[in-house]
């Protein structure tokens, strides 16, 4: 998902690099205020171990092998300030040294990979861990977290992409969306085996991201993540008014888009859905993505339930503040 | 005359419980080189990070360690930092810069002295470690040797008065080992080196001291200790070949 | 696994490699830059920024094998918007635009890392204003890149004389766990340097 130049114009590169360095910026001065120098090494090393990672070959099909992002990875390690930079690090080093990324495309490729992952995979991982929290449950949120991720920043990507004029809407986004729900499967998979050997030899080391129990009437700030999200969604909004209309299409061709029935049952069940200007199509990929991570979602509690035989119900969210 | 380095009863334990010093006490006069041996698990390397202040993680009183005379505390500790180099055990620990020249100049760096006297410091190290013209290399390609060698210029860089060295040894091949005796011994500073290399503490320290167990089991002439087999297997140690054939001097 | 693919070149000797640091930089930029901001119809600049390239490849003295194979690694991305780029109106021209645009770049993009030594990059980054927090952690990485690839090397190795050829879902279980004790151990090496660091006077 590394962008390479050429394929980004510039209003495209200029805001993406603007929005990254805002969000760098924060969690620089976010982890420089409250940090003790002692964890910078651990960033540092952090960002190669995540390097490493990702060049690690997981077999797939004959042939074909699939590799870890780790932002989610990260992000439950460390938390998401110290995820911001060290996966903004492995960004610049890849395209310092790799030459995969441009330069011109670094703002977008951060903030795709280094700021949008850490940040939507922490607020997911968070919402879902303060409903399941044991330690079968921090593996679920982990992994349901991480196949989010990929998904969205595989949408981020292609919307940037479509904005540039590179390729059209229509063609990226369902075809990034789709692959990566494929991929994301991997990264959740993977994401959960990793952190459930770090928990065999050293748990202690998975409690870099605490979680504070939401108490009713709190006045906390909602997670950056989630507000991130909601003003990508926004974004889609009009981008999504060029969707030619898939399912639509069908429904017009069979007269149904029309009708409405006469007792006022709509006919066809995405009717509901409609709203002026947006087509079925861009809906019914939000449909999938979310259906997807429901699927997701139990598929991890089924792996979690190999992975920790016994669950420890240890309530561990009344003692820690994050 | 305050001896260069004295430790009273210092005690540590791991934040999971185990004891590793039980009430170490010794001093270590000006200029003297002392080979510290012992078992695995005995407490060397703990005792090591005890001589600059990397241990204990908080200051609460209960050791004393004097550097010079001066007792370390948390307002004490930059400048014993300045006095006290130590060499860990793995060079790849150490040498974190991205060249021999950054790595080497960040002790003078970090200590204040200036653009000028940092290059000075920093060519005197390399000249002084047989380095000359490492300046621009990378870590990554050199020998386990050349990369103990900068780990030490970077020491010597900062002009400690203790050098406190870790197995600076282990891993080195037999020309490896002679280069680093040959420059070790050409070092006036006071020296303190936890090793299992009892060969070298033959040939460098006038003085040993046998640790076991967290506890300073023997203090003394390092021929007559180390020359002391059932001392030496009560301790899980052996008798240096050296010391093993009767050489008529 | 040998590492120095990573850095094996930025420190030959040629013409290129010896300009200095600002220099490579600001012509790289320009001629990205340049490549990004044209339509391919205006073909002469990139003739032009196509000759300087090869012009400095030849002079760089790095073999020409190695930018290709470079480049073959970074291609599927590229073919795969730009088969997309086609299936739009005035699709070709766009294809055509990202093919030569996004060649140009990369070949630019690896003459420059290969010519400039990573510490020269992070030394212009400092002198820009980088961050200094940003500047450690990147030069943390880039030095500890090596380290981390022969630890996992390691644990592959100690792994592989321990087990037969595994399955599939065994191998994914394997290569997490070889993750997992990467990261244990990056861990306990951060802790390690820290020491160092902090003995040699940094706060």
């Amino acid at each position: 998902m590394h962008i390479p130049d050429g394929f980004l114009d510039a209003k495209t590169a200029i805001s993406t690099g603007l929005f990254s360095l805002t969000g760098l910026g924060a969690a620089l001065r976010i982890t420089g205020k409250k940090t003790e120098s002692k964890r910078i090494p651990l960033f540092g090393l952090a960002a190669a171990f995540v390097f490493v990672a990702q060049m690690i070959n997981f077999p797939v099909a004959s042939g074909t092998s699939g590799h870890l992002l780790g932002a989610t990875l990260v992000t439950v390690l460390l938390g998401p300030s110290a995820a911001v930079i060290v996966m903004s690090s492995v960004v610049i080093i890849q395209s310092l040294l790799f030459a995969d990324g441009g330069i011109l495309a670094l703002g977008a490729n951060i903030f795709n990979m280094a700021i949008v992952a850490p940040l939507l995979g922490n607020a997911i991982y968070k919402i879902v861990r303060s409903v399941l929290r044991d330690d079968r449950g921090r593996l679920i949120a982990a992994s349901v977290a991480a196949w989010c991720t990929i998904v969205v920043v595989a949408v981020v990507c292609a919307m940037e992409l479509a904005w540039s004029g590179t390729t059209p809407l229509r063609l990226v986004v369902p075809a990034m969306a789709g692959i990566h729900m494929a991929i994301g499967l991997g990264e959740a998979a993977i994401t959960m085996l990793v952190l459930s050997a770090i928990a065999k030899t050293r748990p202690d080391l998975l409690n870099g991201n605490k979680v504070v129990a939401l108490q009713s009437g709190d006045k906390r700030l909602p997670f950056p993540g989630i507000l991130l999200f909601l003003g990508l969604l926004l974004l889609m909004v009009p981008l999504a008014s060029e969707f030619p209309d898939g399912l639509e299409r069908v429904a017009h061709t069979l007269g149904f888009a029309q009708k409405v029935g006469a007792d006022g049952v709509s006919i066809s069940p995405f009717r509901d859905y409609l709203v002026p200007g947006i087509h079925s199509a861009f809906v019914s990929t939000i449909v999938a993505a979310i259906v997807g991570a429901l699927v997701v979602f139990v598929l991890s509690i089924a792996m979690a339930r190999v992975l920790v035989p016994r669950a420890q119900s240890v309530d561990e969210l009344k003692t820690e503040v994050d | 005359m305050n001896p260069a380095l004295q430790l009273t009863n210092v005690r540590f334990h791991y934040p999971d419980g185990k004891e590793a010093l039980r009430g170490i006490s010794l001093r270590v006069a000006e200029g003297e080189c002392v080979g510290l041996v012992g078992p695995n698990g005995s407490g060397k390397s703990t005792l090591l990070l005890h001589l600059n202040g990397i241990l204990p993680e908080r200051f609460d009183g209960d050791s004393h360690v004097r550097i010079n005379g001066r007792l370390i505390s948390r307002e004490a500790v930059d400048s014993i930092r300045r006095e006290v180099g130590l060499l860990f055990q793995d060079p790849d620990d150490q040498l974190f810069c991205p060249t021999v020249f950054e790595d080497v100049a960040f002790g003078p760096t970090q200590f204040g002295l200036s653009e000028t006297e940092v290059r000075a410091a920093v060519r005197t190290a390399l000249a002084a470690t047989g380095l000359s013209g490492f300046e621009h290399r990378s870590p990554h390609h050199l020998s386990s040797g050349e990369k103990r060698r900068v780990c030490l210029a970077g020491v010597l860089a900062c002009n400690p008065l203790i050098l406190a060295l870790d197995e600076p040894t282990s891993n080195l091949d037999p020309r490896g080992k002679r280069k680093l005796m040959v420059i070790l011994k050409s070092l006036p500073v006071t020296k303190i080196i936890a090793t299992h290399d009892l060969e070298m503490v033959v040939e460098l320290c006038s003085r040993t001291i046998v640790l076991d167990n967290g506890e300073v089991v023997a203090d003394g002439p390092t021929r007559e200790l180390l020359g002391n087999e059932d001392l030496m297997m009560k301790h899980g140690l052996e008798k240096p070949h050296i010391l093993r054939h009767h050489h008529p001097h | 696994m040998r590492h120095d693919f990573l850095d094996r070149y930025s420190r030959l000797d040629s013409p290129v490699h010896r300009l200095s640091t600002v220099t490579k930089c600001c012509v790289a930029l320009a001629l990205i830059g340049f490549s990004v901001a044209f339509k391919v119809e205006v073909w002469w600049i990139f003739l032009a920024i196509g000759l300087v390239l090869t012009a400095t490849v030849i002079a760089s003295r790095i073999p020409v094998k190695f930018i290709l194979t470079r480049l073959l690694m970074l291609e599927p991305f590229v073919l795969g918007i730009a088969a997309m780029a086609l299936l739009q109106a005035g699709g070709f021209a766009i294809f055509l635009n990202i093919i030569v645009k996004s060649t140009l770049c990369l070949v630019t993009l690896i003459v420059l890392t290969n010519t400039t030594p990573f510490s020269d990059i992070l030394s212009l980054l400092r002198k820009a204003g980088i961050p200094s927090l940003l500047i450690t952690v990147l030069a943390l990485t880039y030095r500890y890149l090596f380290v981390l690839i022969d630890e996992a090397e390691r644990i592959s190795r100690a792994r592989k004389s321990r087990t037969f050829v595994p399955k599939r879902a065994r191998s994914w279980m394997s290569l997490s766990s070889l993750i997992g004790q990467l990261f244990v151990r990056s861990t306990e090496r951060a802790e390690r340097i820290y020491a160092a660091m902090a003995s040699r006077g940094w706060k």
